[in-house]
């Protein structure tokens, strides 16, 4: 009997551990779940919410307050200061460097030279950059050697001491003499073009057979400088396990952290880069720049080593927006009609390609403007000089065609004797209207843009 | 190595410091007070402004030993524990600043404005930022928040001494 009634007990109380566990369960099917039919999706360019309204941002307060840090801000125990000595000239063959006297002095902890590097070569596309040039300068902000010491000041004075001899080459600086044949070559001995991109579409003879009025310009923009008011720094740190830790105001830090294992022959798992807050980037700090030179000595010297450019640094040795020389030919109707467009780019790539291929892409592309042409030809080359290398900058090369197009437009209203509006909207870009490239586009509100600016400032009314 | 004593925030502190110590560099290093930031070293961009003796000065061109015996404030001594400043807030609400490098500058060129005038006009407020420069905003929204403070200052006469 007893052992009867505990067998009861027992299943009673399995009993209850069985609905316990059941009820945690979800079923075995899941109830239907029925999503509405009709979503609410916005129709397209409709008003939503948000335009308009005050948005704050979550990085506003403690910008307010100087409580981000930046890279300059963060500083490790022991740290070292780093400089770069700067060649100075802008073509030149490196006969020796002498960092005796500098090494020598007292506070300096390490000095470094190209031909320290492991690989000493980088870029985005073409690994055309040394990191700090060892046998030849190319433009005058190239680094020729680094110094790591106690205080700023004395790596400063410890660059004086370095002395570097240099064989003067012949150098080249005008973009449009670097493609003759005869002119100095920058890197290699072919040519100093080192991509170009040709966009052909319908037949420009014919076109300008058919137009009535044919108009000509050059029109051309000089090298900007990004100016970010941060100047490019980083804190290398290369610990007792072989693994380096960069701190840098790198925008892209994926790119980086591949380029920085390259140049030190690491694995890429050995690399790991710190981003914290930019202040200012508008694509000048997309590459590496010092990242190896710091870590390297920071590898010298056991300790974390930092580099803040000065702003001279950042006018000479980062990249800068490309100088184009743009010839437009464009042939229109009596009524203002583009019927055939020849485009010749020439950029001013600088002596390294960095971001060039991106901009003189896009630059092409771009070079017809939003109008329909049905006959263009657009021809672009990107050349080395011997001048601060050119890369990314806002719009990739947009805003100089942009510049010309658009020039080369009222020069062809104003001689036509058209509104500069109307000439515009009689060529501009539809909805389904193709690219240069034979995109096709859509959402394209260029027409009613035009008006509604052209409606909010008062174009039409008569001036005062 | 020289020694500057100075006013910072409200604080005495002293320092030893080499002689061409700037006051941007005692500030930072010395002091930890990393507000007000290096931009070109030159006195052309701002972004080293702080208050010495109620007025603003670029402090990476003034020499540490001059702040010595000095009254310096700081970007880090504009809010209380509790509360912003009122400039600080209308930064913060218009969001007039993106990357922020150029803030702490412009906040303090702007509280050294507001002290001196209390209603300013819009030049005015351009003037008074001429020594700022800043690459992302187009200081329209500081211009707007710097109005905003100052109305709000006004307001509350006695907050005016924070």
């Amino acid at each position: 009997m007893a052992s009867q009634f505990k067998v009861a007990e027992k299943r009673s109380l399995l009993e209850t551990f069985r609905e316990a566990d059941e009820s945690l369960r979800l079923p075995a099917i899941a109830p239907p779940v029925t999503y509405p039919l009709e979503t609410l999706v916005p129709q397209v360019r409709q008003q939503t919410p948000a335009v308009g309204q005050r948005a704050t941002r979550p990085d506003g307060r403690l910008h307010g307050l100087g409580q981000t840090r930046y890279i300059d801000d963060l500083a490790f125990p022991g740290m070292l200061y780093a400089k770069i000595k700067r060649a100075g000239v802008s073509s030149a063959r490196i006969k020796s460097i002498d960092t005796r006297e500098a090494e020598a002095m007292p506070g300096v902890m390490a000095v470094l030279t190209g031909r320290e590097i492991p690989v000493n070569s980088f870029g985005p596309s073409l690994k055309d950059q040394p990191v700090l040039a060892d046998t030849l300068v190319f433009h005058a902000g190239d680094g020729v050697a680094a110094v790591a010491a106690l205080t700023e000041q004395i790596a400063l004075e410890a660059l004086d001491k370095i002395k570097v001899e240099y064989e003067i080459m012949p150098a080249v600086y005008d973009p449009v003499e670097a493609m003759k044949d005869d002119a100095h070559k920058v890197h290699g001995p072919n040519s100093n073009i080192y991509a170009r991109k040709v966009i052909r579409k319908g037949d420009i003879e014919k076109g300008f057979a058919a137009s009535d009025h044919i108009f000509e310009g050059r029109f051309s923009t000089q090298m900007v400088e990004h100016v970010p008011l941060e100047p490019h720094a980083t804190i290398a740190q290369w610990d007792a396990n072989g693994r380096v830790t960069i701190h840098s105001t790198l925008g892209r830090i994926t790119l980086g952290r591949a380029d920085v294992a390259r140049t030190l022959k690491l694995p890429i798992s050995r690399i790991r880069i710190v981003a914290t807050i930019v202040g200012g980037n508008f694509g000048g700090k997309n590459e590496i720049t010092q990242e190896p030179v710091l870590a390297l000595l920071s590898k010298k010297t056991g300790r974390p080593v930092k580099g803040t450019f000065t702003r001279t640094e950042e006018f000479i040795a980062t990249t800068t927006r490309h100088p184009i020389i743009m010839d437009f030919k464009t042939g229109v109707t009596k009524d203002g009609k583009i019927l055939a467009r020849k485009v010749r780019l020439v950029l001013d790539g600088g002596a390294y390609c960095s971001w060039s291929e991106t901009t003189l892409g896009k630059a092409c592309i771009l070079s017809a403007g939003p109008y329909n042409i049905d006959n263009l030809l657009a021809e672009a080359f990107v050349v080395y000089t011997n001048k601060t290398m050119t890369g990314a900058m806002r719009g990739f090369g947009a805003p100089q065609v942009c510049f010309a197009y658009e020039s080369q437009m009222d020069d062809i209203a104003a001689a036509l004797n058209i509104d500069p509006l109307d000439i515009r909207l009689l060529n501009a870009f539809e909805e389904g209207s193709p690219s240069p490239t034979g995109q096709v586009l859509h959402s394209v509100v260029l027409k009613d843009s035009l008006l509604q600016a052209a409606q909010r400032f008062g174009w039409k009314e008569p001036q005062q | 190595m020289a020694n500057v004593t100075l006013n910072v925030n409200g604080e005495t502190r002293t320092a030893s410091a080499p002689p061409e110590t700037t006051l941007l560099k005692l500030l930072r290093e010395n002091f930890n007070l990393t507000g007000a930031k290096l931009g070109c070293d030159v006195g052309d961009c701002g972004a080293c402004t702080v208050i010495v003796d109620g007025k603003p000065v670029n402090a990476c061109l003034m020499l540490a030993g001059q702040a010595d015996g000095r009254e310096v404030l700081t970007i880090e001594g504009l809010a209380t524990r509790d509360k912003l400043h009122p400039l600080q807030q209308a930064f913060e609400d218009r969001a007039s600043l993106q990357c922020g490098f150029c803030g702490p500058g412009v906040i303090m060129a702007a509280k050294a404005l507001l002290d001196e005038i209390p209603d300013p006009s819009v030049p005015e407020i351009r003037d008074a930022l001429s020594g700022n420069l800043c690459r992302c905003t187009g200081y329209t929204k500081m211009i707007e928040a710097i109005q905003d403070a100052a109305r709000t200052l006004r307001g509350k006469p006695a907050d005016k001494a924070a």
